[in-house]
């Protein structure tokens, strides 16, 4: 029998991390493959993750591929099928399907400098690059990370930055005041002005809210990056992750085949259509 | 009988004076036989407008459309709006004037009178072809509708009652009550079918046999949503019978998203198609005024229409109510009377 | 294989496919429709064009992935994958074979889809030559085909008024011809002159022309951001007509179909679904990339003359014609492309 590319594994929910507060909350869900039957991805790849009775979900698997026991996911309550995972408990059974996608072409930025510009929930699709790029830290020029919240307490994977922070700069950001905030106040885009890193053999990776992507992207033209120099990674409502149900088609590509990942130079061939 | 000129010249008028940023009106048709909708803004495109038994739109559907699509602009442009009407026509204006979804200076009627005859009934041309294309459909003036076939160019002559709409032949004011102007006579005395005639039949067969006969029905639904997204009275922003909203905001909270019922799946079975049509049909209650493009645009030829008329006919004999036939009364379900029949209300 | 098969041994031939589940066009609610027949004497090759298009044999309205439940806690999905018996078409219009190729390509691609081939491999297409345009909407030979063209069909027949000129084109179809051997008739020299006479004649009336298709490409990439499609689009009501008649339009919808709301128990469903609803790309956020008609007109006919010949070399299109005569407010993609390439 031919492999049904549209029936899910199981995946058991081993660990639920709540990233941030609010309408619109965060929880990172670690899941791991009760059958054994899992894959391995690359990053910047997504999984159809399934809450049966409720649907499927396109979303980026924010853990490294170096990670082999689990994988991990970044959601934000947003509908029917992410409120059905804020309300899942550890220990509770999912479908996944996939990897879906393209990937960051991390073995083509060896001996450059790596920027990564993050807003939000944007950090989960870039997170597993960083990691990734960290492990193999002999292997790039500088690292520097840019992530902004809302507030401090919006700040995804915290702890994680921590440990970040021993082998990459971390530049981190808050939108609104608040006091004892040692990083900078303001919105992202205006932090990348600010420490204004350098082109120079360097490659930028973003991810974050459109309006933010927008902003980032002109600043770092603005810096001197070059359009091939920049890579994001965009998302569309997106039904089968296989390039046939025509939900997340934007110009000749299906995003869930051809995406997420762009260069700039790429995506700026497409229409906007996403 | 209706001189176009006369239609073209008025239209013309009046956006020569600024009296209406368009009129809604038909033309040839690039596809077919049949007229198409046409929306004029200079004075110069009137002559583009055509007048015949293939006019078979609802034209008050982009009255809808140009008030939502004002109502989302940032530049609203609110002038009158002229509009083409039959009889049929001019009640749905009639219905959207009731519910208070514009106000009667804002729209033009340009009523045109159906003179005893009426439009044709695609489906009953098809029938008569056995699924051939008519290349040309003219009204011979009395009582005949003449067609010629694609391909085969010779013209035949039917009795227009064997190929004019349902609703034609059951026709109760065939003149449109509410215009700026009408063109055409009006001609009261009809002997085609009595009021309702088709509901009426379709209640004297047995219950199993009319589930049957739906259930036959429903199964050859698409589900394609023509039939809703043609109706002037489906204007609701978001449907019962959508997976989604469309009124969804960057505010909407995704527990509101979440909870939202789904009434009826997309699934295209006997089940789910069976709740989104009569569905429809009860909020189209006291609504409908039998324009019949529901089942007009229907690909499948499902009978919408007896769905809706079953009602009126209740609303009619229940409360001898006739949708958008008088502005001035309140709309059907958003009012009661104490001779009411049911007792509830009270 | 040619041969010939005369009217009446037509309903012999197809008493032989008694093991299969045959499908022929039928005339019922005013409409021409392919419907399942029990034997020959139901069937009825006098049909113009069918409303519905054969992809639904290997693309049906609703399709069930898969049902799932819970046993001891854990979610069972159990596979619907369908097995179908043989199934073999009758009357399958040229245009509407040109279409099977396409959708080949699409459920295949990077990732097979194994629903669509489980029925695609049981499925014979036997096709009928259209010895005229059943409608002022055909325009086959404007996109590369032509109104006997062979391309995705297992057989072509061709009307030769008393009796059919039958060739085999694929194994598949030569074997259902074997099945039936005894119905048909050796091929002469003027049953073939006869048949080559039909097609050369149902070549040449006139059709609705598309002018240079190479050139289209170009035009619509040009026009992307023309007002021309909020013009054209003006009228349009956004139902799904177009999309769900065209016998290449593909694009689906999955959605769970809880059964049991108790137990949790339900189906995960496959049904159509259509470029031209707004809902169709709307993100969850509220946010829709192509939140208006003409950006969705324009989405459906840049599927078909722009990204699928810049993908697949070919138009996503065959021009059946059904999009425009059933358009219930008279969107003709004719129409649209002649005024996108001015």
């Amino acid at each position: 029998m031919t492999d049904n590319i549209y029936l899910p594994k199981i995946g058991r929910i081993v660990g639920i991390d709540e990233e941030t507060q609010g309408a619109r909350a965060i929880k990172t869900f670690k899941v791991e493959f009760p059958n054994s039957d899992g894959f391995e991805h690359n990053c910047g790849q997504c999984a159809m993750l399934s809450m049966f009775g409720k649907g499927e979900s396109m979303i980026s698997i924010a853990s490294s591929p170096l990670v082999k026991e689990y994988k991990q996911f970044s959601i934000m309550k947003m509908g029917r099928v992410t409120s059905a995972f804020h309300a899942a408990r550890v220990g509770d059974f999912i479908g996944i399907r996939g990897p879906y996608g393209n990937q960051f072409p991390l073995d083509d930025w060896k001996g450059r400098d790596l920027v990564f510009i993050g807003g939000g929930v944007g950090l989960a699709p870039i997170w597993p690059v960083i990691q990734t790029a960290v492990a193999r830290r002999e292997d790039f020029g500088k690292i520097t990370v840019f992530y902004g919240a809302r507030t401090s307490s919006n700040i995804m994977y915290e702890a994680d930055f921590e440990k970040l922070k021993a082998s990459v700069e971390v530049q981190l950001s808050v939108d609104a005041p608040e006091e004892g905030w040692p990083g900078y106040t303001g919105f992202v885009p205006a932090n990348l002005m600010d420490k204004a890193p350098s082109p120079d053999n360097a490659i930028a990776i973003t991810c974050g809210p459109p309006i933010m992507i927008k902003f980032v992207i002109q600043n770092l033209q603005a810096l001197g990056f070059a359009d091939e120099q920049i890579y994001t990674t965009i998302e569309n409502k997106m039904k089968c992750g296989i390039g046939k149900c025509g939900r997340c088609n934007v110009g000749k590509d299906y995003v869930c085949v051809k995406g997420p990942v762009y260069s700039w130079a790429e995506l700026k061939s497409l229409p906007q259509e996403y | 009988m209706v001189n176009v000129e006369e239609i073209r010249d008025f239209a013309a008028g009046l956006l020569e004076r600024g009296e209406v940023k368009s009129v809604l009106g038909f033309r040839h048709g690039s596809a077919s036989a049949f007229a198409e909708p046409c929306t004029l803004t200079e004075a110069d495109d009137a002559a583009s407008l055509v007048w015949d038994p293939t006019c078979l739109n609802n034209l008050a559907l982009y009255l809808v459309k140009d008030r939502k699509q004002q109502a989302a602009s940032k530049t609203p442009d609110t002038r009158p709006v002229g509009i083409v009407a039959k009889g049929c026509d001019s009640r749905a204006v009639g219905v959207l004037l009731q519910e208070n979804y514009f106000k009667r200076e804002d729209v033009v009627v340009i009523g045109i009178s159906c003179e005893g005859t009426g439009v044709v009934d695609p489906k009953k041309l098809s029938n008569k072809l056995k699924g051939r294309t008519a290349s040309r459909v003219t009204f011979d003036g009395a009582d005949g509708i003449s067609v010629s076939v694609y391909g085969d160019e010779t013209e035949t002559v039917i009795p227009a009652r064997e190929v004019l709409a349902d609703r034609c032949l059951e026709c109760r004011a065939a003149a449109p009550a509410l215009n700026n102007v009408v063109f055409g006579d009006s001609v009261e005395a009809r002997d085609y079918n009595e009021p309702f005639h088709a509901a009426k039949e379709a209640e004297n067969v047995s219950e199993d046999e009319r589930w049957a006969t739906w259930e036959h029905h429903f199964d050859r639904c698409l589900r394609c949503f023509a039939c809703r997204a043609v109706c002037p009275m489906c204007y609701c922003p978001e449907c019962v019978v959508d997976s989604t909203t469309f009124v969804v905001t960057l505010g909407t909270s995704a527990k509101e998203k979440a909870n939202r019922i789904r009434w009826c799946e997309r699934s295209a079975n006997t089940s789910e198609s069976a709740v989104y049509h009569l569905t429809r049909a009860i909020h189209l209650a006291g609504r409908c005024i039998d324009c019949g493009e529901c089942e007009r645009v229907c690909p499948v030829n499902i009978p919408l229409r007896l769905l809706n008329t079953k009602l009126e006919k209740e609303a009619f004999e229940m409360f001898e109510y006739q949708a958008g036939h008088d502005i001035e009364q309140a709309s059907l379900l958003s009012s009661f009377r104490d001779e009411d029949p049911n007792s509830f209300i009270r | 294989m040619e041969k010939i098969l005369s009217q009446e041994k037509l309903r012999e031939w197809v008493d032989t496919l008694d093991d299969c589940e045959v499908h022929a066009p039928a005339f019922a609610d005013s409409v021409w429709n392919y419907a399942r027949i029990e034997a020959g004497a139901d069937i009825d090759l006098s049909h113009t064009n069918t409303i519905g298009s054969i992809k639904t044999f290997v693309f049906p309205q609703r399709e069930v992935f898969f049902r799932f439940e819970k046993k001891d806690g854990v979610p069972l999905l159990t596979s619907t994958l369908p097995d179908p018996i043989p199934t073999v078409v009758f009357g399958v219009r040229p245009c509407d074979g040109r279409g099977m190729p396409r959708n080949d390509t699409v459920f295949n691609k990077e990732f097979e889809d194994p629903y669509y081939w489980a029925r695609r491999d049981k499925l014979t297409l036997i096709g009928l030559a259209c010895n005229q345009p059943h409608s002022p909407n055909c325009f086959c030979q404007s996109v590369g085909g032509s109104p006997h063209s062979e391309e995705g069909l297992d057989i072509l027949m061709t009307d030769l008024g008393d009796r059919f000129h039958v060739k085999g084109i694929t194994a598949k179809g030569v074997e259902i011809m074997e099945r039936g051997r005894d119905a048909f008739d050796a091929v002469s020299d003027s049953d073939q002159a006869d048949a080559g006479k039909i097609h050369e004649t149902s070549r040449s009336y006139p059709q609705r022309p598309l002018g240079d298709l190479d050139a289209i490409p170009e035009a619509l990439r040009e026009n992307f951001d023309s007002p021309l499609w909020a013009d054209m689009a003006q009228h349009c009501i956004g139902c799904g007509i177009c999309t769900f008649l065209c016998p290449t339009c593909h694009c689906f919808d999955i959605n769970d179909e809880v059964t049991s709301p108790t137990s949790g128990e339900g189906e995960r469903v496959r049904t159509w679904d259509n470029c031209q609803f707004p809902d169709f790309t709307m993100h969850t956020s509220g946010h829709n990339p192509r939140g208006d008609l003409g950006s969705r007109l324009r989405q459906r006919v840049n599927h078909k003359f722009l990204y699928f010949v810049e993908n697949h070399n070919t138009q996503q299109c065959t021009g059946c014609g059904r999009c425009i005569t059933e358009c219930p407010v008279g969107i003709d993609i004719v129409a649209v492309l002649e005024r996108v390439s001015q």
